[in-house]
């Protein structure tokens, strides 16, 4: 389990993360969203001991996350937003260099990577070097390495960007397979879709403070089942209804270019940052 | 066993980067050998200026050599490939990976300097290298690497470690005891240069190269800084908000 408690993070005057309460379940799928500058990554950051709380702590099974935590750092794992690898490296020797920074055997090391790099079909470029890997290749590498070491806890921090569609599918189904198998994963992303497939529950934060939490199912029933779509030269207004019927009468009461659909993950996420953002709101029923 | 893994981590790029290594850290020396030392027939006291200048330029190289193979290698891994992020969240504890850095990095020094010895060797000198030269080549490594460690912690761009180099490196390099003795120069001037490390270094292997042996207070200077910048680069690693 992890718990963020109170977690703060000040650059100078602008605090990224605001007193932040989190608790994420052995084995659960949670996500992170929120706009660009809503603290995700700052969060990442706290999570992966890179930047240090200016406030609160973060607790793993109990016990405070930190730089000299080796036996807490040793379950968590992570794919963060930037390529973070030694470029002039070969994809074998990242690999290795992940390996031994977590004391594994080299035999094992040697079968992991393997293994790893086969199923991301990366094998037939294990000597060539991060730097001449295009940039999804870079990002299944980062994945491999992240997996190397049977983590208990996997954070991604926009895992599947730069990477095509087909990719990304493998990707998610790689990631539920992982997530089935008890593996605690945080995700951020901007593929509100990606979250919306994957997570059991998310959170959204805006300004660095949580703003809702709960499963996406629950948020998209909050919000209203069913949406229409109004599309004029300039606009796309979008109203939202909890049951079908009261879409439909709207549908057959009005004029102009309507359509009716199921509501996503996406629409609450809009809905809510657009009012976060004091931007026009769109209208609900 | 951390220690292991950075050591392995730079014997990688010492052996993909070989020749580009051994290059750059064979031109500047080189050309001052042929400039000051060949090309510049002069004596100093007595002695050919060679004798001199040898044991300085192999001092200076290993300088040049753990300060630039550290601060370019950290720099770039905190600040632009963000390489630093994986040995953060890794359970390798940091002191380990502080110290293989310092390790390294004097390595790194030591074989630049062991090309000059190995390039001056042909040339009839007369001058002594054993277990001291080396012992002091070394220390010398070690403070570099641990100034080059603290400096690019506090680097705000991987652009920043060039000008550490103009700024530290370069003025040590001709005002430590490497191309002349620091006796002549002023009063007041000469005791701040005399405590700076490369001319600690210069001195005492010029001496050892003489016949003579290193001097406590060399020693002491050297100590001194390995343990002022080992303490801010461990300092750092573990306290500092925002890697």
């Amino acid at each position: 389990m992890i718990e963020l408690k109170n977690l703060t993070k000040k650059f100078d005057n602008f605090t990224a993360v605001d007193h932040l309460n989190l608790t994420i379940e052995t084995g659960e799928f949670f996500g992170l969203l929120g706009p660009n500058g809503a603290g995700k990554t700052t969060t990442i950051s706290m999570l992966s001991t890179v930047l240090l709380p200016t406030e609160g702590e973060i607790l793993i099974d109990g016990n405070a996350l930190s730089r000299k935590a080796s036996a807490q750092k040793r379950k968590l794992s992570v794919v963060t937003q930037e390529y973070s690898m030694r470029q002039d490296m070969t994809v074998e020797e990242v690999m290795e260099y992940q390996g031994r920074l977590y004391f594994m055997p080299r035999k094992e090391i040697r079968q992991k990577t393997e293994e790893l790099l086969e199923f991301a079909g990366l094998l037939q470029f294990r000597k060539r070097t991060v730097r001449y890997l295009s940039g999804g290749m870079k990002r299944k590498l980062m994945i491999c390495r992240s997996l190397m070491i049977e983590p208990e806890i996997l954070l991604l921090d926009e895992p599947t960007a730069g990477m095509d569609a087909l990719a990304r599918r493998q990707m998610w189904n790689l990631l539920r397979k992982l997530n089935n198998e008890n593996l605690t994963i945080i995700l951020t992303t901007h593929f509100i879709d990606e979250a919306q497939a994957l997570c059991d529950r998310v959170a959204l934060i805006s300004d660095g403070k949580l703003d809702v939490i709960d499963t996406p199912k629950n948020l998209i029933q909050k919000l209203g089942a069913f949406a229409v779509d109004k599309t004029s030269e300039e606009t796309l207004q979008t109203r939202y209804f909890h049951t079908k019927e009261e879409a439909i009468q709207v549908l057959s009461e009005e004029e102009g270019d309507l359509a009716l659909r199921n509501t996503t993950l996406e629409d609450v996420f809009i809905d809510r940052v657009g009012r976060s953002l004091d931007a026009p709101k769109m209208r609900r029923k | 066993m951390g220690i292991v893994t950075v050591l392995w981590e730079k014997w990688t790029e010492f052996k993909r980067d070989f020749y580009k290594i051994t290059l750059a850290a064979m031109i500047s020396p080189v050309m001052y050998l042929i400039i000051f030392g060949m090309g510049i027939k002069v004596t100093s006291n007595g002695e050919p200026y060679l004798n001199f200048l040898i044991p300085g330029i192999v001092s200076m190289a290993t300088m040049s050599g753990s300060f630039g193979a550290v601060a370019q290698n950290m720099s770039v891994q905190r600040l632009y490939e963000k390489a630093l992020d994986q040995v953060m969240i890794s359970p390798t504890p940091l002191w380990q990976f502080i110290l293989g850095q310092i390790i390294g990095g004097s390595l790194r020094g030591m074989y630049a300097g062991c090309i000059i010895l190995v390039l001056t060797a042909p040339i009839k000198t007369g001058l002594i290298w054993n277990g001291w030269t080396f012992l002091i080549m070394f220390m010398n490594g070690i403070v570099f690497s641990t100034i080059a460690l603290t400096l690019s912690f506090l680097a705000k761009s991987y652009n920043d470690a060039p000008k550490y180099n103009a700024y530290i490196i370069v003025p040590m390099s001709f005002l430590c005891n490497t191309f002349f003795s620091t006796e002549n120069m002023p009063s007041g001037f000469r005791q701040i240069v005399s405590f700076l490390p490369l001319s600690q270094t210069s001195e005492m292997v010029r001496s050892i190269s003489a016949g003579g042996s290193p001097t406590v207070f060399g020693m002491a200077v050297l100590v001194a800084y390995m343990v002022i910048f080992g303490s801010i680069s461990f300092a750092f690693i573990y306290k500092k908000k925002n890697l």
